[in-house]
């Protein structure tokens, strides 16, 4: 990656920020009539029972809300391009949930073309934490691995082995614990096989990481058809009950999107914790990001490339597995191609999250609820394709990777195979 | 940063492709044998008599032998049939029909493995093969359903219009990586899903929505604008003039390698880009005219597989052109990145996948045990010390082959 000049490509940003509030302005803002309003409503449609606070619905005229959301991505836009800051990547997130926001306003605006003239903010709120679990599992795999040194294009093969053993495990023990452990291990054994070959035959990793994911759709899908079908009582569906905490989830709209998650969501937030604190203040993690970083200097200082690389690689591989059976345990019934493309997704979350725990989760939740929007929109009739939506993870990984959107920087030595001189 | 490319992988290489391919058979017959119940019950009763190993012997046997058989059968054809062909001169549309299915796969995964493969020959790792297909599909359709011209000005320009496209879907990570130092496996990886989007947007747009039609399905291609069956359309035969596009790409390729002056800088580049700055080639626009190249070749297979065999784009399309781009990876892993290489690898691969059907119908195996071969296959291929030590070949010193380059290269 070549080093990026801020003065240059940092403002092709700050202008793509001034055009999209200039576009929520516009076209949701003006574009919708004077008199129309926009209804977010939170009571969770998924908690019964009593509730101590109870939040009323939020009515807002929509030109005027439009107009307000557009000048504020306008403003974070001219605030990048004059003071240039360094977090730009992170106004531009803030500039995309913005956007997104004034985007439900316009299509739930009525009288409007929407069928469902409300958007319960609370149910895209759990819908996408859902999807962004899966994506935290799978970036804080890509972060093990690729902070070691070792590139794990193969998430997409961990999630689908994980879901598909961890489907079979549930159908047979009701267990999801046995159902993680089982996914966990599943996981672990094909990140040893990437470090196997990448580590000991010096494969090319990227290679070994797309024919593992073909590998993986296709043994799947083929275990479904010959094992799956006439067996169907180990694919029974299933899906884990919310554990909710007690108090905490009574909080409206916080409550029910944080506090009322399935065990997979609290182990996600943990395990971000836990890889963070690792990482950056252990020396365990020290020594990982300098194996990830100068091999040949972390070598001359005694630590085991190799035996760190294997251990990062399998703990990675085993973080994936997990995610794989946390996203069966939300969806349900295994199918072939089940995961359709989230761990690629992941890839591009751990890219736009500078291959950090935490900036992981913040992409995490940005592309969770852009994936999840492209699917919902659907109900409100938008006249803007939800194609568009879909791409949005995507594009924004493009611009990031080629330094139009902020900067990041893999460790130096990432997908490189070692070997002593 | 040692860049070279995965063209001289071990001393003998046709030798160590033809162990990949037995360790893939041979896995694959493991992968039959464990989840096959009629054989799983026959080694069950393993001690229940003396001649119990025998009958487990043999019912494995017949079963992996039929799964096999009916690869063959279905890809390649049935030796009896041939026979009574040639002998009563009856019958051949059913003896060819395996063979023709199998050069109708083939056709477009050639053209795009080639596009792969001199891309690999530059050290660049085109996964987005994938996408530019779709581009090439999506440019294909709109020439071809939307102008109306005799044949000899419609099809070439819709074949043109297919490598417009792939061009196109080449140039942005080409003008990405030479410019911003963006890594093109990744921008390639991030394109393919944006371009997936993007195409399902376009079926169900005008104007390239069948007009009158709710669902996701572009309008048919006009008559003068399809690569015609290659016997006649009363034949039966699928397989199409396209062999000939294929057969020229095939033809190019070699002589764009190893007798063009871009392609001799290619392979330079490819092999050691140090000394070829050195020689006066310039990176930058190297890495832009491989990427239009390699993107145009996808883009070509892509309206190939458009003209002789969909005629119109829909779901189906966008999963046998997903298939096309990842397949076109591994066959020129396969084939290494050589011409003659990527025409067996592509007939294999294909005879893989058109038997796999058979295979499906006659034994009920499920055709995914075609793409596992593949995929496993591959993943001896690329790791060829593997393949050595386990058949004891003399192995050279390790030394490290790859395709692609570390993240912040």
């Amino acid at each position: 990656m070549t080093t990026t000049p801020v003065n240059g490509r940092g403002r092709v940003i700050a202008v793509l920020m001034m055009a999209l509030g200039l576009l929520v302005a516009m076209a949701f803002g003006f574009g919708s009539a004077g008199n129309a309003h926009s209804v977010f409503t939170f009571a969770p449609v998924n908690i019964s029972g009593d509730r101590p606070w109870h939040l009323g619905d939020l009515t807002v005229l929509t030109r005027w809300w439009n107009v307000v959301l557009g000048l504020l991505i306008i403003a974070l836009g001219v605030e990048t391009w004059v003071r240039r800051p360094k977090a730009a990547l992170a106004r531009f997130g803030g500039a995309a949930i913005f956007f997104l926001v004034a985007l439900l306003f316009w299509a739930s605006r009525s009288p409007g073309p929407s069928q469902v003239p409300f958007v319960n903010v609370t149910s895209v709120l759990t819908g996408s934490s859902a999807i962004a679990m899966v994506l935290i599992f799978g970036s804080l795999s890509g972060v093990l691995c690729e902070r070691a040194g070792v590139v794990n294009i193969a998430i997409e093969g961990q999630f689908i082995g994980g879901a598909f053993f961890g489907s079979v495990i549930a159908s047979t023990t009701n267990n999801f614990i046995l159902a993680a452990l089982g996914g966990a291990v599943f996981g672990a054994l094909l990140g040893w096989l990437l470090a196997f070959l990448a580590i000991r035959y010096l494969a090319d990793q990227v290679i070994i990481g797309v024919v593992l994911v073909t590998t993986m759709s296709s043994l799947t899908s083929y275990l479904n058809l010959q094992v799956l079908t006439p067996y169907p009582n180990l694919n029974i569906g299933n899906t884990v009950a919310t554990l909710p905490i007690p108090l905490l989830d009574k909080i409206p709209l916080i409550g029910p999107v944080l506090f009322n998650e399935t065990g997979f969501f609290y182990l996600a937030i943990l395990l971000v914790a836990v890889v963070s604190f690792a990482l950056f203040r252990t020396r365990w993690g020290l020594r990982v990001r300098a194996v990830g970083e100068h091999p040949k200097a972390a070598e001359s200082v005694g630590i085991n490339v190799a035996r760190t690389r294997y251990r990062n690689v399998i703990m990675g591989g085993a973080v994936a597995g997990v995610g794989g059976v946390a996203f069966m345990a939300t969806q349900g019934q295994f199918q072939p191609d089940y995961t359709s493309g989230l761990g690629y997704v992941a890839l591009a979350a751990l890219i736009f999250g500078r291959w950090t725990p935490s900036g992981a989760v913040v992409a995490s939740v940005l592309f969770g609820l852009s994936a999840y929007l492209a699917n919902g929109l659907q109900s409100y009739s938008v006249p803007i394709s939800s194609e568009f939506i879909g791409m949005f993870p995507y594009l924004v990984t493009i611009a990031v990777v080629a330094g139009l959107i902020g900067r990041v920087r893999p460790p130096a030595a990432d997908g490189i195979p070692y070997q002593r001189s | 940063m040692n860049r070279t490319s995965l063209r001289r992988i071990g001393e003998s290489p046709s030798l160590l492709t033809f162990f990949a391919l037995l360790l893939g058979f041979l896995i694959g017959a493991v992968v039959i044998i464990a989840t096959t119940a009629p054989v799983l019950n026959a080694w069950r009763q393993l001690f229940s008599s003396p001649t119990a190993v025998l009958h487990a012997l043999n019912v494995t046997f017949d079963n992996v032998g039929a799964a096999y058989r009916a690869l063959f059968v279905g890809s390649i054809g049935n030796p009896s049939s041939f026979a009574h062909s040639l002998a009563t001169g009856q019958s051949w549309t059913a003896t060819l029909t395996p063979l023709s299915e199998t050069l109708t796969y083939a056709t477009p995964l050639v053209i795009a493995s080639m596009g792969v493969a001199l891309a690999f020959q530059t050290g660049i790792f085109n996964i987005g093969a994938n996408g530019q297909a779709i581009l090439g599909g999506i440019g294909g359709a709109w020439i071809g359903s939307m102008m109306h011209a005799p044949m000899i000005i419609h099809l070439p320009l819709t074949l043109l219009a297919g490598v417009a496209g792939g061009v196109l879907g080449g140039l942005i990570p080409g003008i990405l990586k030479s410019f911003a130092g963006a890594h093109e496996v990744i921008v390639t990886l991030m394109l393919n899903y944006v371009i997936a989007f993007f195409l399902v947007y376009v079926v169900q747009s005008t104007p390239l929505q069948q007009p009158g039609q709710a669902n996701d399905i572009s309008r048919t291609l006009d008559h003068s604008a399809l690569l015609l069956p290659l016997f006649g359309a009363g034949s039966g035969l699928r397989v199409s003039y396209g062999v000939f596009v294929a057969a020229g790409v095939v033809a190019f390729g070699w002589w764009f390698l190893n007798r063009s002056t871009l392609g001799f800088a290619f392979r330079v580049t490819g092999a050691n880009p140090n000394a070829a700055r050195a020689a006066g080639f310039n990176p930058k626009r190297i890495i832009i005219l491989v990427f239009m190249i390699s993107g145009g070749l996808a883009g070509l297979a892509g309206v190939v597989q458009l003209a002789s065999t969909n005629y119109f784009i829909d779901g189906g399309f966008l999963i046998g052109s997903a298939g096309i781009g990842f397949t076109a990876i591994t066959v020129s892993l396969l084939g290494r990145n050589k011409p003659a290489g990527i025409v067996w690898g592509s007939l294999l691969f294909a005879a893989l996948g058109v038997g796999g059907r058979t295979m499906q119908a006659r034994t009920g195996i499920p055709l995914d045990l075609a793409l596992i071969i593949q995929s496993i296959v591959v993943l001896f291929v690329a790791s060829p010390v593997l393949v050595k030590e386990i058949f004891r070949l003399r192995a050279k010193a390790q030394t490290v082959q790859l395709a692609t380059k570390g993240w912040s290269q």
